[in-house]
């Protein structure tokens, strides 16, 4: 059957398409490389796979720069997740997804579709989705707008990942008046699955059929990748489509139909439907094994009647992926779809010819290299250091608190310090059984492997530090993802990024880029980890005030902990035990909570690591915590040593009494010593008897450690010079950081 | 004129084009599966019924359209609101 395409009513759709949102440059590319015009249909296609969200066109050249590679990597970037070998058979695959521009406009089901759209990139390896995490960041707490946002997106990630059996294990949050319009939502999926039984997003074998399955085709989504590209304008509310409608039932079915294909031994290969739609999903499967594809569109299922090709080609309907398999296990595959009730078609098969030969019935309406169309041509970006920074690095110290105790407690009840319990309590996050350590115990989130191994997860990033100075600040976040896992007695094996951004033709904007990808180059080098995958998420600004966000990396580890190495939380466990303090104290106040929330004050130096001093200390705390001397730990990362003392305190339920005068540090005044964010520090419970042991282990090894003080039945104690200098009583301290995440969202619209 | 009391329907769902999960279970596990065939689709949606103290129908109206806008009653980014005067 041959379709009228040029007779077809035009929809506003195709006249909004008609128009490529392109560069010249890029047209110019195109007509060239094509020695044509491309019709309606292609240029379709090439504006949703060349948008920024598709092609990574700013950022790939960058990208590359971070060292990808790991004993224990199998796969790396270029796929829908990294893949990691955690032993005897099983691997583990881990990525991360935003769905920012959606959220900020639904942000219930932009929350939840962000969920669904990760859980189908684990899935398309053939791995079990077994974890999620949520690093989020919304404009202040005090704002109604953002209370609005917050609220919805904790709900839209809580009730997906529950409907999807998928326990949400961890995650953090950020409050900061630059995310008011556009809220960063992101979501990190965490896979397992077996190594003889990945499934690779390549389209290896010429003859294989092509499936799609899931979802019907609906208008729903289209110019998603564009619209995800184009800075959010108030007109995005009228956008009909823009927003998915969340359907974790159907996905439950996909991922239960998907393993039982791959369990079966009949996918050759798969890749899920996301931004760009169809477009991208062909057009890369192809690319990757340098082979092409046929379909035929008049076989999909529509939700609408009169779809064009190009809405077809483009549509970003969720629930959706695509399968390669051998004619001769057709009949297996059917049935295990129909078993699952999921709809499917079948629309094409892999050719030799290294093209993407898009048909409606017998007609060709769409025909290009599907090389050409998976790969943009790379945008050149100017990069140009902002002025703002040599502000930002003046600013003068603020006054010294009258009532350091006061402050403490002000900073305790700051929504970036205190409990997340309001959030993690809406989330299942012990479905599956796999769950060792909950959110809110210990630095990182623990989940027991198959062969006896666990798999410590953690997800940071700190867009204060990253604006005051993107290079050290980013850097800072790599270290705390990092030193989160060890303090969970885990191994570093690889981190997937995440660097959501304003406009990249901005220079200045392009820059703070730049300085993330080489302070997480530079850092990842250092430590020998491997970055196994990301995501890039660029125009992030705020539509009525045209400012971007404050730069954002997002680092999300993963780390390996060996058989019967002891479960260390954060919680102070007996009174009587020593207080030991790991690493030195600096007046690195920049970004810092203290500066933010005290003083209201941006700007200052940021804290800085020393990449040598690191790495060692990382292994050599790592040996310590394998040894079953230390009964709790936490790093010290925001509110500084004072903050990190009073949260083990108020969950251990036990008082601390500390001499500032024996915390290692180079700091010139009293506040900065209670609330520097200084990398590379911790804080560690040990029996007496062991103290010495493990101080002198670090000395020996050039790392400041010192005995500092002691766990008490009494509040918490801060003396310096021999007098009590901050006294705090527990309840009121553990009322300050409980109770004030709760308390502001209870407050009325 | 004294103010009289006013009941009012609130009708939200997915906007038309958008997809609705709840419905098509309805409609595809229930319904078709229950043999009726002659259904060809189901929406699903929230009904909130509304007592108002106003002067007026228009009156009642305009100020259960004012709460729905103001405190999210909906979201126009994904969905239709319709309001009713039912007496």
């Amino acid at each position: 059957m041959t379709r009228p395409i040029i007779e077809e009513r035009l929809s506003l759709t195709l006249v909004e398409v008609q128009k490529p949102n392109l560069t010249d440059e890029e047209v110019q590319y195109a007509i060239q490389t094509l020695q044509r015009e491309p019709n309606e249909v292609e240029w379709a296609m090439l504006e949703a796979q060349w948008s920024e969200h598709c092609s990574y066109k700013s950022s790939k050249p960058l990208l590359k720069q971070l060292p990808s590679k790991g004993t224990k990597v199998l796969v790396g970037p270029g796929f829908d997740a990294g893949v990691i070998d955690v032993g005897d058979g099983w691997v583990v695959t881990l990525h991360i997804e935003s769905h920012n521009h959606p959220s900020a406009i639904d942000p219930y089901g932009g929350a939840a579709t962000g969920v669904g759209g990760v859980v189908r990139d684990i899935l398309s390896l053939g791995s079990r989705p077994v974890a999620l995490l949520d690093p989020l960041r919304f404009g202040s707490i005090e704002s109604s707008h953002s209370r609005w946002l917050f609220d919805n997106v904790v709900r839209g990630i809580a009730d997906y990942g529950n409907c999807i059996g998928v326990p949400t294990v961890g995650g953090e949050v950020e409050f900061d008046p630059s995310f008011e319009r556009n809220c960063l939502v992101d979501v990190v999926c965490v896979g397992l699955g077996r190594k003889d039984k990945l499934v690779l997003g390549e389209a290896r074998n010429p003859g294989d059929l092509v499936y799609l399955v899931g979802g019907r085709t609906g208008r729903d989504g289209i110019r998603g990748a564009s619209f995800a590209s184009k800075t959010l304008a108030d007109k995005s509310d009228t956008e009909r489509s823009a927003v998915q409608v969340p359907d974790p039932f159907t996905k439950k079915l996909i991922i239960e139909a998907i393993l039982e294909a791959v369990e079966a031994n009949i996918l050759r290969g798969m890749k899920d439907l996301g931004g760009g739609g169809l477009t991208c999903g062909l057009a890369e499967i192809a690319a990757k094994a340098g082979t092409g594809i046929e379909v035929d569109l008049s076989k999909i299922q529509t939700r609408e009647p009169n779809m064009l090709p190009a809405e077809v080609m483009i549509s970003e309907s969720q629930e959706r992926m695509i399968l390669l398999i051998r004619e001769e296990d057709e009949r297996e595959l059917v049935n295990i779809l129909e078993k699952w009730e999921l709809s499917f078609a079948k629309i094409g098969h892999v050719t030799k010819d290294g093209l993407l030969t898009i048909r409606w019935g017998n007609e060709i309406v769409a025909k290009a290299p599907a090389k050409f169309v998976a790969e943009a041509p790379f945008a050149t970006r100017s990069a140009v250091r902002p002025r703002y920074l040599d502000v930002l690095a003046e600013v003068p110290e603020p006054a010294l608190p009258e009532d350091l105790g006061q402050t403490l407690i002000e900073l305790l009840s700051s929504p970036n310090i205190a409990s997340k319990e309001w959030i993690y309590r809406q989330y299942d996050h012990e479905v599956g059984i796999r769950t060792i350590i909950k959110p809110g115990q210990a630095d990182s989130a623990l989940l027991c492997l198959p062969n006896k191994r666990s798999l410590a997860l953690t997800t940071d990033g700190n867009s204060k530090q990253c604006y005051v100075d993107p290079y050290w600040g980013t850097m800072g976040v790599v270290s705390e993802a990092l030193c989160n896992l060890v303090a969970s007695g885990a191994e570093p094996v690889a981190v997937v990024d995440h660097l959501q951004y304003g406009d990249p033709g901005n220079p200045e904007v392009y820059w703070t880029f730049k300085e993330a990808i080489r302070a997480i180059s530079n850092y990842l080098k250092a430590l020998s980890v491997p970055c196994i995958g990301g995501k890039v998420s660029f125009y992030n600004e705020d539509s009525t005030s045209r400012k971007a966000i404050k730069p954002s990396p997002v680092i999300a580890a993963l780390g390996l902990v060996e058989p019967k190495t002891p479960r260390i939380l954060q919680a102070l466990r007996k009174e009587e035990n020593d207080l030991i303090v790991i690493g030195n104290t600096s007046d690195e106040m920049g970004g810092s909570e203290y500066y933010e929330h005290i003083h209201k004050l941006a700007g200052g130096r940021v804290p800085r690591v020393n990449l040598k001093k690191e790495r060692t200390l990382l292994r050599s705390l790592l040996r310590t915590l394998r040894s079953g001397r230390v009964e709790s730990i936490h790093d010290v990362s925001k509110g500084g040593l004072a903050v990190a003392l009073a949260e083990m305190s108020v969950q251990g339920r036990k008082g601390v009494t500390v001499d500032l005068d024996k915390v290692p540090n180079k700091t010139s005044r009293m506040d900065n010593l209670l609330f520097s964010e200084s990398r590379s520090r911790f804080i560690l419970e040990t029996k007496p008897m062991n103290t010495t042991r493990i101080v002198n282990s670090f000395k020996r090894l050039g790392i400041p450690a010192s005995k500092v003080g002691s766990v008490s039945d009494n509040g918490i104690e801060f003396l310096a010079k021999g007098q009590a200098m901050l006294t705090i009583p527990m309840a009121e301290a553990s009322r300050a950081w409980s109770e004030a995440i709760p308390a502001a969202m209870e407050a009325t619209i | 004129m004294s103010p009289a009391t006013f009941t009012l329907e609130v009708i939200v769902e997915n906007k038309p084009l958008a997809r609705d999960p709840e419905g098509e279970t309805i409609h595809h596990n229930l319904i078709l599966k229950g043999g009726y065939s002659q259904v060809t689709s189901v929406r699903a949606g929230k009904l909130l019924r509304m007592k108002v103290e106003a002067r007026s129908s228009e009156e009642a109206e305009q100020l259960v359209r004012k709460l729905c806008d103001d405190l999210r009653i909906y979201n126009p980014a994904s969905h239709i609101c319709q309001v009713r005067v039912l007496s």
